[in-house]
């Protein structure tokens, strides 16, 4: 795609100047003196030392990184898989599928946490990280298949076809035609999910069991009653911690990323030399 | 093999994988933990309330005749009216972005990332955030004083433009993560085909980057327009909870009111008109899609 | 093992899971604790007394101790969820000041235990405020007109307007709800906001004046904000008291007789005060804490009223709540 013109840039960088502005103002309280982030009274490191004594914090953290890394592959799995059949395939009852993948959207969290816990309470399931699992992957899906179901409605199905006709098997066709070109939705998707199983309460606090709390539980209470800056603290860390993870990620993937993808796609497309 | 066998045969091959494996794993979760949870509540909502919680035996409709009541079809009224307020300027503010994302090379994934990247941190903390920012003490205020373009401090927290900002900056990335998933495969050289052929910028987007880029847009919008309108905390939050949205009034059922069957009730009621709405526009989105436009080239 | 609420328990478990409000305890209180009794403890939080109600009665088990508000007692006895304690672990329990002893919501001392208590009254900023509040009715006057909150509580504003009229808290009565109902509309166009926990900020920064808030918040507040002053209202207020319960699917019944026994004594119950800043109902804690919450005085006592569960009533009260709020 060509570069965007200027007044796109314009509004796109404005709002995403406004969109950290209120993420610049809580890195920077993490450094204030004072406990009620009223005013600057002062910098201190104070508040990141509080960080190690509080273990629930920590755990929280890796209840949160462990229910949102699981949650988020199965449910992109899951979806992605949804998504292909609902915009390739035609069944019946398609239309009703449609539909039943947006209601987990639009239902209160409180009765979709409630039912749930009803559910695992008569099903004799112990509550704890596994119904918190469930619980993500459950309404996560619904986000993975808006989104990639986006994705594949606008794309060129000629490489597909033209792959299927010059021999391929479907599986093959999909790994080294569709999944390339999907990737980038199927990407998105995941993001979304991975952020919404990251910063979700209310659903979480119903079906966790003692020991279970994700850090948003942990968190809740803290900046409940008064946003104590060792909640930012941990929040700045976050943040920059998985700043360096995605710049890593990315570092590694643009060494041999780009080429071998449009290699292997246009792969299929061409009698092969070797 | 000749050409037209092989066209034949691409075209009458039985998929490799049937549809039903690809619904299974994805579908058979959801019924589980979706839809069976669901059931339970809706025969939940026509039961009568226990005095002190939970539901007592007895079949009654008096939940679902009581949420017609105006009060009730007036918060829900009021909770469409914020959820398509939000949902429009999010289409504003964040196509712009979507459109920057794919059509950046080299910048792409950290675009991405830095779209997102502000909700890896608490909901909580990032509204306190705006909080401190919009009071009236708070930065905004300050500044402006400071400058001297205001003399009293203006009421920016507490008011609807506050709720507003906390709606659009809480479902900005779930507009722009479909509509940049759509834009992306934009392909060029259409664009270019159409300025060779003397269309204005104007003309160009309207007639090529929209048409291709409406299911993202369609996405992206019930993305947001779903969700916030069960969403309350940004209302309580940043408009002094002034208001009650739907959200409020089933949260409040499941505890303060120790009324689950009317919680309930109200909760199928929202869904049951939500869900018309979707389908309404997917069904929109499918007469836009017909058979000529596909493999779009 | 004998479940909780048998007479006698088994010896004593080797966890424990509580389930407490945050910022509701002392830091030194549950490492002391498992110290001297060997008891591994999970210390789990919640943000809302109902959530923790509704999560309970949806059939959620694994705590054994858990700290529900006063009146939301009452919810959970009546749907059996609670275990009767087991008064012979519970010998420190003579340590609990009579004021707090045969409460409403469990006359027999049979399921409970005082946690904290506090009381709802009105906070203010008595150096940007000439003249201190005096009722209730400040909430009417214009004189603050957008410099005030009430907290975001059915029970807290609603009673709030009921005392003003000279009417229970608990009332059910259509016609003094009906009244608290106007009163309430009438306040809202002077009110900034709806404030909770939350208003502690800008009480501090003083975008707030006054707000209706706990005693105990408002203490803390002052510890930022000296010209942070409490009073409650001539027509009275509430009174609350959280309680320490045994749920009757607790795994580990006897460690939770033990913490409670533990807590009641007095060198421990101080401890907790002084952290949280509210109320101990631990006699001897008293002359242990440097500036206790004072037990109240017999005047305050008698303008001050206990909350009580409303039964059926909760969901009249709930729809004058969505008629404010809509209004």
């Amino acid at each position: 795609m060509k570069p965007a013109p200027r007044w796109v840039i314009g509004i796109g960088g404005v709002v995403y100047l406004l969109l950290h502005l209120p993420v610049l103002v809580l890195v920077l309280f993490s450094f204030n003196a004072s406990r009620y982030s009223v005013s600057w009274t002062g910098f201190t490191l104070d508040w990141y030392r509080a960080l190690a004594g509080r273990a629930d914090l920590w755990r929280g953290l890796r209840v949160s990184l462990t229910v949102g890394l699981l949650s988020t592959v199965v449910a992109t799995c899951f979806g992605t898989l949804i998504a292909l059949a609902l915009a390739r395939r035609r069944f019946p009852g398609q239309r009703a599928l449609e539909g039943l993948v947006f209601v987990p959207l639009v239902t209160p969290e409180i009765m979709v946490g409630i039912s749930l816990l009803v559910l695992f309470v008569l099903a004799g399931i112990p509550l704890g990280l596994g119904t918190i699992t469930i619980a993500h992957i459950a309404f996560n899906i619904s986000f993975v298949v808006v989104v990639v179901r986006a994705r594949l409605e606008g794309m060129d199905r000629h490489l597909e076809e033209a792959a299927l006709i010059l021999g391929a098997d479907e599986l093959t066709a999909f790994r080294t035609v569709t999944l390339p070109a999907l990737w980038p939705g199927i990407a998105a998707g995941a993001l979304l999910a991975f952020t919404m199983s990251f910063d979700d309460y209310v659903i979480t606090s119903l079906v966790s069991g003692a020991g279970s709390s994700t850090l948003p539980v942990v968190v809740y209470g803290m900046v409940r009653r008064s946003v104590e800056p060792t909640v930012n603290a941990i929040s700045t860390i976050i943040l920059v911690g998985t700043s360096l993870l995605i710049y890593g990620a990315d570092r590694v993937a643009r060494t041999g990323g780009p080429r071998q993808l449009r290699r292997i796609a246009c792969g299929a497309a061409r009698p092969r030399d070797d | 093999m000749t050409v037209r066998r092989r066209i034949l045969g691409a075209m009458t091959r039985r998929p490799a994988l049937g549809t039903a494996s690809l619904l299974l794993p994805g579908g058979l979760w959801l019924v589980l933990f979706f839809v069976v949870p669901m059931l339970l509540m809706l025969g939940a909502s026509v039961m009568h309330r226990g005095t002190y919680g939970g539901v007592e035996p007895g079949f009654t409709l008096e939940h679902y005749r009581r949420f017609l009541d105006p009060l009730y079809l007036q918060v829900l009224w009021r909770t469409a009216a914020w959820s398509a307020l939000a949902t429009a300027v999010c289409l504003l503010l964040g196509f712009p972005v979507a459109w920057m994302i794919a059509a950046s090379r080299r910048h792409r994934a950290l675009l991405l990332f830095l779209v997102v990247l502000p909700f890896w941190t608490s909901f909580l903390v990032r509204t306190f955030a705006m909080i401190f920012l919009l009071r009236d003490t708070g930065v905004i205020n300050s500044i402006l004083m400071s400058l001297g373009v205001i003399e009293e401090p203006i009421a920016l927290l507490y008011t609807p433009f506050a709720v507003l900002s906390g709606l659009v900056y809480g479902f900005l990335p779930f507009m722009v993560l479909p509509i940049y998933a759509s834009l992306e495969k934009l392909d060029p050289a259409l664009l270019e085909a159409a300025e060779v052929l003397g269309a204005r910028p104007a003309a160009r987007f309207v007639g090529v980057v929209l048409p291709l880029a409406f299911p993202g847009i369609l996405a992206g919008s019930l993305l947001v327009f779903v969700p916030a309108i069960g969403s309350f905390l940004t209302s309580d939050l940043l408009g002094g909870a002034r208001q009650v949205m739907i959200g409020n009034l089933v949260q409040n059922q499941f505890t303060t009111a120790r009324n689950w069957p009317f919680g309930a009730a109200a909760s199928f009621a929202v869904m049951a008109v939500v869900l018309v709405a979707v389908l309404l526009s997917l069904r929109l989105r499918d007469r836009d899609r017909d058979p000529a436009r596909r493999g779009s080239g | 093992m004998p479940p909780a609420g048998s007479e006698e328990l088994g010896p004593i478990e080797s966890e424990l899971n509580i389930y407490n409000w945050s910022d509701y305890i002392s830091s030194d209180v549950i490492p002391g604790f498992e110290k001297e009794f060997g008891v591994r403890v999970t210390y789990d939080t919640y943000e809302s007394g109902e959530e923790l109600v509704a999560k309970l009665q949806a059939g959620a088990t694994g705590y054994d101790l858990v700290v529900p508000t006063t009146y939301s007692v009452t919810a959970l006895i009546e749907t059996g969820l609670l275990a009767k304690l087991s008064l012979r672990y519970l010998d420190n329990r003579a340590n609990i000041a009579p004021v707090f002893r045969g409460l409403g919501h469990d006359p027999a001392n049979a399921y409970t235990v005082p946690w904290q208590w506090g009381m709802t009254g009105i906070a203010w900023r008595s150096d940007l405020i000439a003249d201190a509040p005096e009722s209730w009715g400040v909430f009417l006057s214009r004189t603050l007109a957008g410099k005030m909150t009430m907290l975001d509580d059915v029970r807290d504003v609603i009673g709030a307007f009921l005392r003003y009229r000279g009417h229970s808290i608990n009332s059910v009565d259509p016609v003094a709800l009906a009244g608290a109902k106007r009163d309430a509309i009438a306040a809202k166009a002077n009110l900034k906001a709806y404030l909770s926990a939350p208003v502690k900020g800008q009480l501090i920064a003083g975008d707030v004046r006054l707000a209706q808030l706990w005693n105990g918040d408002a203490a803390q507040a002052r510890r930022e904000q000296p010209a942070l002053a409490w009073m409650l209202p001539a027509e009275g207020g509430t009174l609350w008291v959280d309680s320490l319960v045994v749920p009757r699917s607790a795994p580990h019944p006897r460690a939770a007789h033990e913490f409670i026994n533990y807590t009641l004594r007095p060198e421990i119950a101080a401890a907790i005060s002084t952290a949280t800043g509210y109320g101990s109902p631990n006699q001897g804690a008293m002359s242990l804490i440097d500036n206790p919450v004072p037990y109240p005085a017999p005047s305050e006592l008698a303008r001050l009223e206990i909350q009580k569960d409303l039964g059926r009533a909760s969901a009249l009260w709930d729809e004058v709540w969505t008629e404010i709020k809509t209004a």
